[in-house]
């Protein structure tokens, strides 16, 4: 169904369709007397629909809201965010909507109009809120809507922060649903009602992973590609990234690296399991690297990587057997013991930071990728997608993931990433705002 | 040429960090043999039977001494002496000074630096190796001493409710039969092997994070410089201030999932804060990479067990040496994760099962001759 010309996105659709219309959702606050936002319908509609909201706004009775939100078929109110509060990062995706009618601009709150310059003037935010630009999603439609999905992200220590700036901008005025989803929608669902007079609808973390990946994926459409892989990822010379066709994507293995992991086998749209996890995820890493190097962050900690050299820190399968261990297929250059040098003052004393940062690395994502193999085995599927912030300018692991994957499964299994990587917990709470809780 | 069942009777096992030997003492020595022998021969019994500790880190593991031992027509001691591999070339230059190689015997060696030392071996002291695989050997070796078992005692022992780690209590474990089991080797690294007959096994897997990993890591941490140190250091702290754990991200439990609030969710999660790295021990640090280390190992070999369908699973090498800590936790986590269908077993001989297994190819090869 069409609302005024305009064509709902897929997935968008569908899942209107199937809700029936929410007036109970508006507005919020029961004695509040401010107006609420209702998102209109497009430029092009002189239809009765649009004059019935200019009264909307002014009178807020329900029976006209009722009618409303049939005609408007459950497109939730600006703004539309989706957040996922991990165990390290706030991923935060908002739908920055570019077809607003000169008449919506001026019924626009000014609150809701701060909020848009704010977080499309600006690529950094404080100290440390980051807009990955180079992600952002032009010209999408999403419930009848056009404009742009932008991902943005600020460590998780940096809440309290970020609830007392909507507070200012008396965020909760605009009554708008706020989906989350991550540890955090939990941890911190009182602060966000107390602290900013916000309520949060919860999600599972890993039902929005899914849903993330599967709609970012069939969205993109121009552009660098969503899906790849790596071709010859250790021979610098060769090495290069394809486009991977993730159409018919089942079954799946995908592998969460947050500041732990979660590995998933997904069967279909709606039925996937959680097949097990390892603590020893991003987090570990880069806890690690701060101690052993005195670094403070996670891109200070991978261009020390990117320097150094874990064969010093690692015993190798040579350091013990002076070659390879021919009767178990285990090459000399593999590692049989993560920084067993480091049991010798001698080595410790000879190796740099950027060694050790080197080292940290390796162990980790070799570990990831040797569990990974695992999971995959015995779920017999071959293809894994890795997703999560610890790949984040971090093509170090994903090569070496690619290649161990490779190597140790012998050409069966294959080592996939998406562009988007940490963002689709989030962009799954975001698709979930024209549903109620 | 043939192999004769002379002695001295030895059996190596030179792994990535220590070098497990054992020894047989015969006790049966008629005055007719003992007017015979060779004087460097008994020059090395002497040795080694009257210390406990050789040079600056030799040490013999009396506690594990078997005794009156009968192996093949002859009764006396086995003992079990473990060395750093780092000492290795002091070690072949004492086989030198001590002329072993005039007792042309066969010696048994197994493990990495049985290939790595092999050409040492020969030149320095003029020696010649008889190398065996690792895998093959812990195995016989393991399957002897259970057999034997340990003075009247069983080798094998098991926690009872290993969910209360400060009342778990120890108890002996009578098998009536040891197969399948999955066997996990932790040594500097991990082998994981499923073992259907003594005859039949396979290698399942393996991880590169394991005592050595342990160990590296708490020298880099806390500036400790021996495996005993380090534990010692472990047992003080406490790593939930390391840990970022699924209450630390949740706020309690991850109940979707299953996901109690006290798991990790995030091994040294909590160091990436400069204020969290202030406040903490180097007790906790050690503490930290103790459980990290061994959770790993834990999650990868229920893992294994899972897919192998096998329920036993034998924890041994030489880093759960006197740690405790790691022993309850293995068979804590091994009985949690799979809400009691797996058993987490162990042997008191632990790192040496490969040494014996050395040593029983030897009299196994001059049984052929």
């Amino acid at each position: 169904m069409e609302l005024n010309g305009f064509h709902c996105d897929a997935e968008g659709c569908a899942e209107e369709q199937e809700e029936e219309p929410k007036a109970l959702r508006l507005p919020r606050s029961k004695t509040d007397a401010s107006c609420s936002i209702i998102a209109t319908p497009g430029a092009d509609s002189a239809a009765a629909g649009g004059s019935a909201l200019r009264e909307q706004r002014v009178s807020k009775s329900t029976p006209a809201m009722l009618r409303l939100d049939s005609l408007k078929k459950n497109r939730p109110p600006f703004p539309w965010f989706g957040m996922d509060i991990g165990g390290t990062l706030v991923k935060l995706v908002y739908f920055e909507p570019k077809d607003i009618t000169a008449e919506e601009e001026q019924e626009e709150v000014e609150s809701l109009k701060s909020i848009r310059r704010y977080l499309t003037s600006h690529t950094a935010y404080g100290k440390t809120g980051i807009r990955d630009v180079h992600l952002e999603l032009s010209d999408l439609t999403l419930w009848g809507r056009k404009g742009n999905l932008h991902f943005i992200r600020f460590p998780t220590h940096e809440l309290p922060a970020f609830l007392q700036m909507g507070r200012d901008k008396h965020f909760s005025s605009l009554h708008t649903t706020l989906c989350a989803t991550g540890g955090g929608a939990f941890k911190y669902e009182d602060d966000f009602r107390t602290m900013a007079n916000l309520q949060l609808l919860k999600l599972d973390e890993l039902d929005c992973l899914i849903k993330g990946v599967l709609y970012i994926y069939s969205v993109v459409s121009s552009g660098p590609p969503e899906c790849y892989y790596f071709e010859h990822p250790t021979d610098p010379e060769r090495c290069e990234q394809k486009a991977y066709n993730l159409e018919n994507p089942y079954p799946l293995l995908l592998v969460s690296i947050g500041s732990g992991v979660s590995i998933l086998a997904v069967y279909s749209k709606d039925n996937y399991k959680r097949v097990t996890g390892t603590s020893l995820g991003g987090g570990t890493f880069l806890g690690l690297c701060c101690l052993l190097t005195g670094c403070s962050t996670f891109e200070e900690a991978l261009a020390m990587a990117t320097e150094g050299e874990s064969t010093c820190v690692d015993k190798l399968v040579r350091d013990i057997y002076g070659g390879d261990y021919e009767r178990f297929g285990l090459p000399g250059w593999a590692v049989a013991s993560s920084f067993g040098s480091m049991i010798c003052k001698e080595k410790r004393d000879s190796v740099s930071k950027e060694d050790l940062a080197r080292a940290t690395l390796v162990t980790i994502t070799n570990n990831i990728g040797s569990i990974t193999r695992m999971c995959a085995l015995n779920e017999n599927i071959e293809r894994v997608v890795f997703v999560g912030n610890f790949l984040r300018v971090n093509t170090l692991s994903m090569k070496l993931l690619a290649y161990a994957l490779d190597y140790w499964s012998k050409g069966q299994l294959k080592a996939l990433f998406l562009r988007h990587e940490g963002y689709f917990g989030a962009v799954g709470a975001l698709l979930e705002l024209p549903n109620p809780s | 040429y043939i192999l004769k069942c002379t002695f001295p009777w030895f059996g190596m096992d030179i792994g990535g960090t220590l070098v497990k030997l054992v020894y047989f003492e015969p006790k049966d020595i008629t005055a007719e043999e003992e007017l015979e022998e060779v004087e460097n021969l008994k020059s090395i019994r002497r040795y080694l039977t009257s210390n406990t500790a050789y040079g600056k880190a030799g040490v013999r593991d009396v506690h594990l001494e078997l005794r009156n031992l009968t192996i093949c027509g002859r009764t006396g001691n086995l003992h079990f002496i473990r060395f750093p591999t780092a000492a290795m070339h002091s070690f072949i230059q004492m086989g030198r000074d001590k002329h072993f190689s005039s007792l042309h015997t066969t010696l048994c060696a197994t493990g990495g630096g049985a290939y790595k030392f092999e050409n040492d071996f020969r030149t320095m002291a003029d020696l010649e190796l008889l190398k065996l695989d690792e895998l093959d050997c812990l195995i016989q070796g393991l399957l002897y001493i259970d057999s034997v078992g340990f003075n009247g005692h069983p080798e094998c022992y098991y926690f009872e409710n290993p969910s209360d780690t400060q009342n778990c209590i120890k108890r002996p474990c009578c098998l009536d039969n040891l197969f399948p089991m999955l066997l996990v080797n932790i040594g500097s690294g991990v082998s994981i092997l499923a073992v259907y007959t003594k005859d039949n096994y396979k290698r399942v897997t393996g991880t590169s994070l394991g005592g050595g990993t342990f160990l590296g890591l708490c020298c880099l941490l806390t500036g400790c410089e021996t495996f005993e140190e380090a534990l010692e250091m472990a047992s003080k702290g406490d790593s939930t201030n390391v840990d970022k754990l699924v209450k630390d991200i949740y706020g309690g439990d991850y109940q979707r999932f299953g996901l109690q609030g006290s798991a990790v969710a995030s091994s040294f999660g909590h160091m990436m804060s400069k204020e969290k790295r202030d406040s903490i021990s180097k007790e906790d640090l050690a503490r930290a990479t103790l459980v990290t280390i061994t959770n790993n190992i834990g999650s990868i070999a229920r893992m294994c067990a899972v897919n192998e369908k096998i329920e036993r699973v034998v924890f041994v090498g030489n880093f759960l040496r006197i740690n405790t800590v790691s022993t309850k936790l293995l068979a804590y986590a091994m009985d949690f994760w799979s809400k009691g269908q797996l058993r987490a077993l162990f042997l008191e001989h632990e790192g040496y099962f490969g040494a014996v297994g050395a040593f029983l190819e030897l009299l196994k090869s001059s049984d052929d001759a």
